[in-house]
C-alpha cells in the first residue's frame, strides 16, 4: 500500500516538471533572449547634449576626437534712443576651439571681443550616470582667463597676475526622465583683480540649470547663478538665461533671452551689471552656434 | 487507464526535456544598417544581437540593443539614440517569427524565407525576408539583407535633415548559431 503512494506520488512529480519543462520549453523565444541578454554597462546619454545649458557649461564633455568651433554672440541694444541702429546696436561675441582628448576629458580655448577676455578650460567628466549605479553625473570644470583690456586706472599695478581670473566648478547633473535633466553647479572665482579693494576676491556662486525636452531635436533650457558673497562697490545680479536649445545633425543651435553679456565664467558670474528685464540695455539676445567636426572616426 | 495516465505523464516529462536539444542560439550576432544620400551616408553596426531558433516548430526569434550600435561618428550614435530611435523608452527591436518550409537535417545552403513581425520604435511590422541558411561548416549560419521604411517605424526626420538620412535603410543580419543549453 505504501509502495503504491511511493509510486502515486513520484508520477505526480514527474508530472509536475514534465509539464514545467514543457511550459518553459514553449514558443516564447524572445523571453528566452530576454534572460539571455547580457547585461551592458549602459551611462546616461545626452543629459544636455551639447556642452552648454545656455551661457554656462553643462556636464557634457565632448567624445574623443571631435573638434568643436564654437561661436557665440550676444546682441543687445543701448538705452540712447539716438543710437538706435537696424537690428541690435552692440555685439559681443567668442569665439573658441574645444576638443574631446578622451570621451571623458576635454578642452577647449576661446576668445571674447566685449572684455577682452582671453579663456580655456579644462573639464572631466568624474561621475556618469547609469542604471543601478550613480544616480548623478558629476562633471569638474577648471577654467582661467586673461584680461587683455587696457587697465582704467593707472594706479593699478599691472602685473600678469593680476589680469588672471580662475573658476573651479563641480557640475552635478542628473537626467531625470528621457525629456526633464537638472543641474546643480557649486562654483568658486578667484578674480585677479576687483574694481575696488573692499570687494572680494574670492566669490562663491551656486548654478541651477535644467533642460526640458519638448520633440526629439528641440529643449526649452533655463539656467541661473546664484552668488553668495557679491561684490561690495558696485551693483551686480546673478545671471539669468531663458533658452531653446536646437539640434540639426552636427550643428547645433542655442537660443537665448539672457541678462548677461560676458561669456567667460568668472565675469558672468561675478560681474553682471544688470537685473534681467526687459528694458534697454539689459535684455540680451544670445546666439550660440556650435559646429561639430569628427576628427577621429570609428574604422 | 492507470497505465494511460502513467504514459502521459512519462510522455510530457520526456517531450518537455526533449525540446531544449532543439533549440539553437546565436550570441553575437552582427546586425549593420546603412543609409545612402547624396548628402551623407551613415552606418551602423551592432555585434551583440541575439537569435534563436527552434527546430520542433522552425520558429525564429531575434533582439538587440538599440544602444548597442556602433557608428562611424560619437555624436550620430547620441543623436540616434536620443532624437530618432529614442532608446531608453524602447530599449530594443525584435523579431518573431517562422522559417517557411526549414528542413534543419539539409546539409548546405537553402535560401528560405522568413516571416514574422519586427518591432522597432515601439511600432510591429509583418516583415518577409529572404534568408541563406548554410549549414554546411557544421554550424547554422544565418545571413540576409532586407530593406525598410523609415516613416513606417514612426522615426521623425526633421525636414532640414531629410536631406541626409534615406527613406529606405537596408539592414543586413548574420547570426551563427550553436546548441542552446540552459
Amino acid at each position: 500500500m505504501s509502495l503504491m503512494r511511493n509510486r502515486k506520488l513520484l508520477f505526480v512529480v514527474f508530472l509536475i516538471t514534465g509539464l514545467y519543462t514543457h511550459i518553459n520549453a514553449q514558443d516564447d523565444l524572445l523571453g528566452i533572449l530576454d534572460q539571455e541578454q547580457p547585461n551592458i554597462v549602459d551611462y546616461t546619454s545626452a543629459t544636455f547634449k551639447m556642452t552648454r545649458i545656455s551661457y554656462g557649461h553643462s556636464i557634457e564633455t565632448r567624445k574623443k576626437g571631435i573638434l568643436e568651433i564654437f561661436v557665440a554672440n550676444r546682441f543687445w541694444n543701448i538705452p540712447d534712443s539716438k543710437a538706435q541702429s537696424f537690428a541690435a546696436d552692440r555685439l559681443a561675441a567668442r569665439i573658441a576651439l574645444e576638443y574631446g582628448v578622451t570621451d571623458r576629458f576635454s578642452m577647449g580655448f576661446g576668445g571674447s571681443n566685449f572684455d577682452g577676455l582671453f579663456d580655456g578650460y579644462l573639464k572631466y567628466k568624474l561621475v556618469r550616470q547609469r542604471k543601478g549605479g550613480s544616480p548623478f553625473s558629476i562633471t569638474l570644470l577648471q577654467g582661467g582667463s586673461y584680461n587683455s583690456n587696457a587697465f582704467p586706472d593707472a594706479t593699478i599695478q599691472d602685473d600678469f597676475s593680476n589680469r588672471l581670473s580662475f573658476t573651479t566648478q563641480a557640475l552635478i547633473a542628473r537626467k531625470i526622465s528621457s525629456n526633464f535633466s537638472l543641474q546643480v553647479a557649486p562654483s568658486f572665482i578667484h578674480k585677479g583683480m576687483v574694481p575696488s579693494p573692499i570687494d572680494p576676491k574670492n566669490v562663491f556662486a551656486v548654478g541651477f540649470g535644467g533642460r526640458y525636452k519638448l520633440g526629439g531635436h528641440v529643449s526649452v533650457v533655463s539656467e541661473y547663478y546664484y552668488v553668495t558673497n557679491p561684490l561690495e562697490s558696485v551693483d551686480t545680479y546673478g545671471p539669468f538665461s531663458l533658452g531653446v536649445n536646437w539640434e540639426v545633425g552636427d550643428l547645433m543651435l542655442q537660443f537665448m533671452l539672457t541678462n548677461t553679456r560676458n561669456m567667460v565664467e568668472d565675469t558672468f558670474i561675478v560681474q553682471t551689471p544688470n537685473n534681467f528685464n526687459f528694458r534697454d540695455p539689459n535684455l540680451n539676445f544670445g546666439f550660440n552656434a556650435t559646429y561639430v567636426l569628427h576628427l577621429k572616426r570609428k574604422k | 487507464m492507470n497505465k494511460l495516465i502513467k504514459f502521459l505523464f512519462v510522455f510530457s516529462f520526456f517531450t518537455g526535456i526533449g525540446q531544449n536539444s532543439e533549440q539553437i542560439i546565436a550570441r553575437q550576432g552582427q546586425v549593420s544598417f546603412f543609409s545612402y544620400t547624396s548628402v551623407e551616408n551613415i552606418k551602423a553596426e551592432n555585434n551583440q544581437a541575439l537569435s534563436i531558433i527552434d527546430f520542433s516548430n522552425n520558429k525564429i526569434a531575434a533582439s538587440m540593443l538599440m544602444n548597442a550600435f556602433i557608428f562611424e561618428k560619437a555624436l550620430m550614435k547620441e543623436h540616434f539614440n536620443e532624437s530618432y530611435i529614442e532608446s531608453d523608452i524602447h530599449p530594443k527591436a525584435t523579431f518573431e517569427g517562422e522559417i517557411i518550409d526549414f528542413d534543419a537535417s539539409i546539409n548546405g545552403i537553402q535560401t528560405k524565407m522568413v516571416q514574422g513581425i519586427f518591432t522597432l520604435h515601439g511600432i510591429s511590422k509583418e516583415l518577409e525576408i529572404k534568408t541563406d541558411i548554410d549549414s554546411s561548416s557544421g554550424k547554422f549560419v544565418l545571413t540576409g539583407t532586407f530593406e525598410t521604411f523609415v516613416k513606417d517605424y514612426d522615426i521623425k526626420v526633421p525636414p532640414l535633415l531629410a536631406g541626409n538620412i534615406a527613406k529606405t535603410i537596408s539592414v543586413t543580419f548574420r547570426f551563427e548559431y550553436e546548441p542552446y543549453e540552459k
